[in-house]
């Protein structure tokens, strides 16, 4: 007898983990959000007509767009620093900077780029 | 000081699912969660389970969640958790009773891994050692560390998710002797760890290097086997 092994989402969640596993919750959720933004896509494409328009209308949106490119260029840049970390097992006692570098480079070009789709969402 | 020590409890011949039960305890900064613990069973309930051998950070036998990550309860002070402390089994394992896991899982995939020197060849002419430059040692000297008290393994959600995932200690096993200037089954290890179970399963969230009590580099070591099986090469 015993508790099985089995361990929940949010228990996982809980785990203090330190800043790469946030990247690597941050990493799933940006792969889970593109592959809804395809859904939406896709399903608007085979609806067609007044369906379509109003799937189109939800992934059109300003603040879905916000919200997909979030997990574009997180999942992008954040498996781009995975790639280089991987083909180079020695830069891997640098992970804790190549995580900054990471987010200085994700807030720059994510802060301008969201600002830019504010900007032409509110000015028409 | 006052410490509030709030455990995760299960007892299989009572309990359905895990509880917390609350303790308030006097002691020191400068105890160790460990001490904590003694002092609860031994002052206020006997009835708590856990494990403990050399209390010195090298049997790796007293392994937990403490205040939500893996530690060696034997290593973790007082003062660098605070007075408000939660306790818990760690994850991944099934729970025998209050914080003992079941570790014959970790162990099994540990043997997977062949821990032991693989030669088949004669031994030197003075029929002694076979000799290893201080180089070559040096090459693996990280891996030799491990004391198989499954922090890392039980840290990674891959082996949350999949508990046939040979898991980080494994892996670290398997490296202590694939980069072991004297070791010939390189090519074994790494056909297994090629296998849908091994280091595929890495998705480098660097908890187990978070977790390692004994400082080891994991997904550095994780990294140089990946690298090992696409090359060939065991520079």
């Amino acid at each position: 007898m015993g508790l099985n092994r089995n361990v929940s989402l949010m228990t996982a969640l809980r785990y203090k983990g330190q800043g790469p596993f946030l990247t690597y919750i941050l990493h799933r959720i940006g792969g889970l959000g593109m592959a809804v933004f395809i859904s939406i896509h896709l399903l608007a494409s085979f609806l067609g007509g007044s369906g379509g328009r109003f799937v189109n209308n939800i992934y059109e949106n300003w603040v879905f767009q916000i919200f997909i490119f979030f997990c574009i260029l997180f999942h992008a840049i954040n498996g781009l620093r995975i790639t280089i970390l991987d083909l180079f097992p020695k830069l891997i006692l640098y992970h804790r900077q190549a995580i900054m570098i990471e987010w200085v480079a994700f807030i720059a070009v994510y802060g301008f780029s969201v600002f830019a789709i504010i900007r032409t969402a509110l000015g028409g | 000081m006052e410490l509030t020590v709030k455990i995760l409890r299960y007892d299989p011949e009572k309990d359905t699912r895990g509880h917390y039960e609350t303790y308030v305890v006097e002691g020191d900064e400068n105890d160790r969660v460990l001490d904590v613990l003694e002092h609860i069973k031994g002052k206020t309930d006997g009835s708590l389970a856990f494990r403990r051998s050399c209390a010195h950070g090298v049997c790796g036998s007293d392994a937990m969640r403490i205040n939500g990550r893996n530690h060696l309860a034997c290593k973790t002070l007082v003062r660098d958790v605070g007075a408000n402390i939660t306790v818990e089994p760690m994850l991944g394992l099934k729970v025998k009773k209050d914080l003992i896991v079941d570790m014959d899982p970790f162990f099994d995939n540990y043997k997977k891994m062949l821990p032991y020197l693989i030669n088949d060849s004669p031994l030197p002419a003075d029929g002694r050692e076979r000799l290893q430059s201080p180089e070559d040692r040096a090459r693996f000297d990280e891996s030799t560390k491990c004391i198989l008290c499954a922090a890392c393994t039980t840290s990674c959600p891959s082996y949350w998710a999949n508990g046939n995932y040979y898991g980080p200690a494994a892996i670290v096993t398997a490296h202590r002797f694939i980069f072991d200037s004297r070791d010939e089954g390189a090519s074994q290890r790494l056909q297994i760890l090629s296998e849908t179970d091994g280091t595929v399963r890495c998705h480098t969230a660097y908890n187990c290097t978070e977790a390692c009590p004994r400082d080891i580099k994991i997904t550095k070591a994780i990294g140089e086997v990946k690298l090992a099986m696409v090359t060939g090469k065991l520079d």
